[in-house]
């Protein structure tokens, strides 16, 4: 809430003449500079048109922020626009903002003018001229404004020293007339360090101090002290306490002094708190009697402790307190922010709002469920425990203390074994490898392993001593032998084969591999003749066999090898003298197998030679003359054509 | 006692630091400030543990646990899970869990007799819970917030729920608990309590930002320093009603 009313944040006002400094630098800096005669017209307008814009712009965007940042005194809260009012007056305060605000509109209207004019300029002078002019009648507008805006910067400088003040929070609003003993209570109560003299008039304007009184914070006011006049007679100080008193919802202590060291009789000071007690409404009220060490309620004369008693009607409450000997301070203190908050209570309870908080007033208290107790767990060490004490000599090594002693953050490296409960303290900082042999070593720990092994060793020993592991009688007949050698010769000969297989080194993926394979392995029955003799064994039917497989590959049967033979020396002699070949007749079996060939050609052809249709075999020739090989410069001497 | 400390300019303590009765957890920071801070109060009645969980600092948030056991996400690596255990005294269990909600310390609230759950989590995980934890096991949403542990703290002694927890909520699940609970923030305000404010059955860590009002209804609530729950009630009423509407 507080935010809302801080005027701090107001950025400075400058007077009219660095205004226009710093509008026109801004022109000069963010616009083009050069233009030249030469130039388009359009382009000339264009160039100063945009000068006059901007400086346009520049102008409106300053004032705006002047008159938004601001406040409105119609929107801010009554205390704070009647503070204003006092403060700065009221219409003066309008007035100003606006004639800032008028003088944004005739800037607007004169942009508008010459821009309007400028479109019209037919030459560099004159469009230069029309410039000129505009930024001068925008200047001397602004010229015009030179009072409005110092004092606008008079109220921006003091509006940001006004005090703080919440409107709506708990307050303590201390007044009375001047002298009594107002500020030195707030000293006693704040830490505010309010000035305190012997004289009147020494507060002369607001004052705001916090303390903390129940887990709150509250806020106290010292006002200016007030004498007993009317109100049309009250000078600016004295109305910046009326206000405080008027609009905010506060709890008032009316300081009197019945020494009457302050110069005023008690009859004067009564009167003046029957003359300001409407203001006093609906607010808890304190008469508070200061200065006690001097003079107490006891010791005034009987009329004039009536006075006081006839004051103290209706809910006003006396206090009394000595500032000088600190007696009744507090009371007079608590008194007040007991009644305050009281009333405020009371009235928040009366709204809608409190609802939202009543959970935050409810403790919720258990209901049994069943018979088990839940004790809290401390433990006795925390009895015992000394407090941590920053001071004491033998206290706590901390780690920040270590920290700061090893270099301070960033440079000292805690060490985070050194608390470690381990079996030995010898182990805190032992390194422990996290990756061994390629396993995870945390895979593999088990808190129980010794016990486990341990077990697993006598179980061992018990079925060793039960007699598991005594081999039984080995027992190999001939069979098993003979199975075995025969076994052994297998795996040999599957090995060889193995390697053969590698050795050829077959792509068996592509078909030519694969034909490559089968000439390669031509002589395979001849192989597996070979095999059975080598095994002794009856191999006449596998020749057989292979003979018939390898003839097999030749066309015919019926041919004979002397005419074979012959065919094949002539086709070589052929293939010695380079003979041009036709092509049209490649890849015809023969001549009528080329006629037939032919025909089917035209006849395919015959559609698109009908049509007429440009076919990709066409010639043609897309750009006549390419423009990139034709333009500029050749690379050897000059051409004709420049 | 109640105490206000800052993890690296950040009030969510609760995030990067775990207390229980039996141990307390920090976040490894860039200084040892808020460390000593919780060593300064526990330093020489339970081990208070620099650690991180699977490399992160948010390890308020990643874990639960109370005096008798620990739970850890399975993004624990081995290394740390291994730094918490020799840390760690040997009567507390120290269990790694495959669970798909990971964040542990924001599905999970527990004191050393009862837990409440996220009602979303494995039935296998609720086993684990009542077994190492020796607790038992509640589902439940606080103020209509499925994340239980973010938005309560507890104790043996109490309990601070979430500012928007009816009063209906507040009794049935004080009755669960069976600790005096109120709602109430931290941190100016916030209600994210579990990671404003860490606690237990002695002491408490409330963030910087936490106000004086606050910090007293934790005091009370929590029993600290022989405060009684009463005073929230009594007492503390009026600042509290003036404080809060």
């Amino acid at each position: 809430m507080a935010s809302i009313y801080n005027f701090k944040k107001i950025a400075p006002v400058p007077d009219a003449g660095d205004f226009l400094d710093i509008v026109l630098s801004k022109t000069q800096r963010k616009t083009p500079t050069v233009v030249h005669p030469g130039y388009k017209i359009t382009r000339i307008r264009q160039f100063y048109m945009r000068k006059v814009k901007f400086t346009q712009d520049t102008f409106d965007e300053k004032l705006r922020q002047i008159l938004e940042e601001f406040p409105v005194l119609d929107n801010v809260h009554p205390f704070y626009a009647d503070l204003m009012n006092v403060l700065y007056d009221k219409d003066h305060y309008k007035l100003a903002l606006g004639q800032t605000n008028t003088a944004r509109h005739l800037i607007d209207a004169v942009a508008k003018d010459y821009v309007r004019l400028l479109k019209f300029g037919d030459s560099l002078y004159r469009c230069k001229q029309l410039k000129r002019a505009a930024l001068g009648r925008m200047a001397t507008i602004m010229k015009r404004q030179r009072d409005s805006l110092s004092y606008l910067e008079q109220v921006r400088q003091h509006l940001a020293r006004l005090p703080s003040i919440d409107p709506n929070t708990r307050t303590l609003i201390v007044c009375g007339f001047p002298n009594v003993g107002k500020s030195s209570f707030m000293n006693k109560v704040t830490r505010a360090d309010v000035d305190v003299q012997p004289y009147a008039f020494t507060t002369k304007s607001l004052f705001v101090g916090h303390m903390d009184y129940k887990y709150l914070r509250w806020q106290v006011i010292d006002t200016p002290g007030i004498l007993d006049h009317p109100l049309e007679e009250r000078n600016t100080i004295e109305m910046q306490s009326i206000t405080a008193l008027a609009h905010l919802r506060a709890a008032v202590l009316f300081f009197t002094d019945l020494s009457e060291q302050c110069g005023y009789s008690i009859a004067d000071q009564m009167s003046l708190f029957r003359s300001i007690k409407p203001l006093f409404a609906n607010k808890p009220t304190l008469l508070v009697i200061s200065k006690t060490d001097v003079c107490t309620l006891d010791d005034v004369k009987p009329e004039e402790r009536q006075l006081i008693e006839a004051a103290a009607e209706d809910g006003v409450e006396v206090a009394q307190l000595s500032s000088h000997l600190d007696t009744g301070v507090i009371e007079t203190r608590n008194l007040a922010c007991d009644k305050l908050l009281q009333q405020r209570v009371e009235a928040k309870l009366r709204g809608q709002q409190v609802t939202g908080v009543l959970n935050k007033i409810n403790v919720a208290q258990p209901a049994r469920r069943d018979t088990v107790e839940r004790p809290p767990f401390i433990p006795d060490a925390v009895a015992k425990r000394r407090k941590y004490d920053p001071q004491d000599p033998d206290r706590m090594v901390l780690e920040r203390d270590l920290e700061a002693a090893g270099g301070g953050a960033g440079v000292y490296s805690v060490d985070l074994n050194k608390h470690y409960l381990l079996s030995s303290d010898e182990w805190k900082h032992d390194a422990i490898p996290e990756i061994m042999d390629g396993k995870n070593v945390a895979d593999f720990v088990d808190a129980d392993i010794d016990e486990r092994l341990a077990e697993l060793e006598r179980e061992e020993e018990k079925l060793a001593a039960e007699g598991l592991y005594d081999s039984p009688e080995e027992s190999e007949d001939e069979e098993d032998r003979r199975i075995r050698t025969m076994a052994q010769r297998i795996r040999e000969r599957k090995q060889i084969m193995a390697q053969e297989a590698r050795t050829k080194n077959v792509n068996r993926a592509t078909l030519a591999g694969k034909q490559r394979a089968i000439a390669a392995n031509s002589n395979a029955p001849e192989d597996f003749v070979n095999h059975l003799q080598q095994l002794g064994l009856d191999s006449d039917a596998a020749q057989a066999t292979a003979d018939r497989v390898n003839r097999k590959r030749q066309r015919s049967e019926s041919r004979n090898p002397a005419v074979e033979l012959a065919k094949r020396s002539t086709s070589l002699a052929a293939r010695a003298i380079s003979v041009q070949r036709d092509r049209s007749a490649m890849g015809f079996r023969d001549a009528r197998h080329k006629a037939v060939g032919d025909r089917k050609q035209v006849a395919a052809m015959r559609k698109m030679n009908t049509a007429g249709r440009a076919g990709e075999a066409d010639r043609k020739i897309l750009a006549k003359m390419p423009k990139h090989l034709f333009t500029g410069k050749r690379s050897n001497g000059t051409n004709d054509r420049r | 006692m109640a105490v206000r400390a800052q993890f690296e300019n950040s009030n969510e303590i609760g995030v990067f630091s775990k207390l229980t009765n039996s141990y307390c957890l920090v976040a490894l920071g860039g200084s040892e400030n808020f460390y000593s801070v919780f060593e300064s109060e526990l330093g020489d009645v339970v081990p208070v543990v620099h650690t991180s969980i699977g490399g992160t600092r948010i390890i308020g948030r990643l874990t639960a646990g109370n005096r008798r056991g620990l739970l850890v996400p399975n993004s624990t690596t081995d290394q740390e899970l291994q730094h918490i255990r020799n840390s760690l005294p040997d009567s507390v269990a120290i269990q790694r869990i495959e669970e798909r909600l990971s964040a542990l310390g924001n599905v999970i609230a527990c004191n050393d007799y009862v837990a409440l759950v996220h009602p979303d989590l494995d039935r296998e995980t609720e086993e684990i819970i009542a077994d190492v934890l020796g607790v038992e096991v509640f589902r439940q949403t606080i103020a209509d917030n499925v994340l239980i542990g973010s938005y309560c703290a507890l104790s043996n002694q109490g309990g601070l729920v979430h500012p928007r927890t009816s009063l209906q909520d507040q009794d049935e699940l004080s009755s669960l608990l069976q600790v005096p609970l109120v709602a109430g923030t931290v941190n100016r305000g916030s209600d994210v309590i579990g990671a404003g404010l860490v606690v237990n059955d002695w002491s408490a860590f409330a963030g910087m930002d936490t106000t004086s009002t606050e910090l007293s209804v934790v005091e009370s609530i929590f029993k600290l320093q022989d405060a009684q729950p009463s005073a929230i009630v009594g007492d503390m009423r009026d600042s509290l009603i003036d404080n809060f509407s």
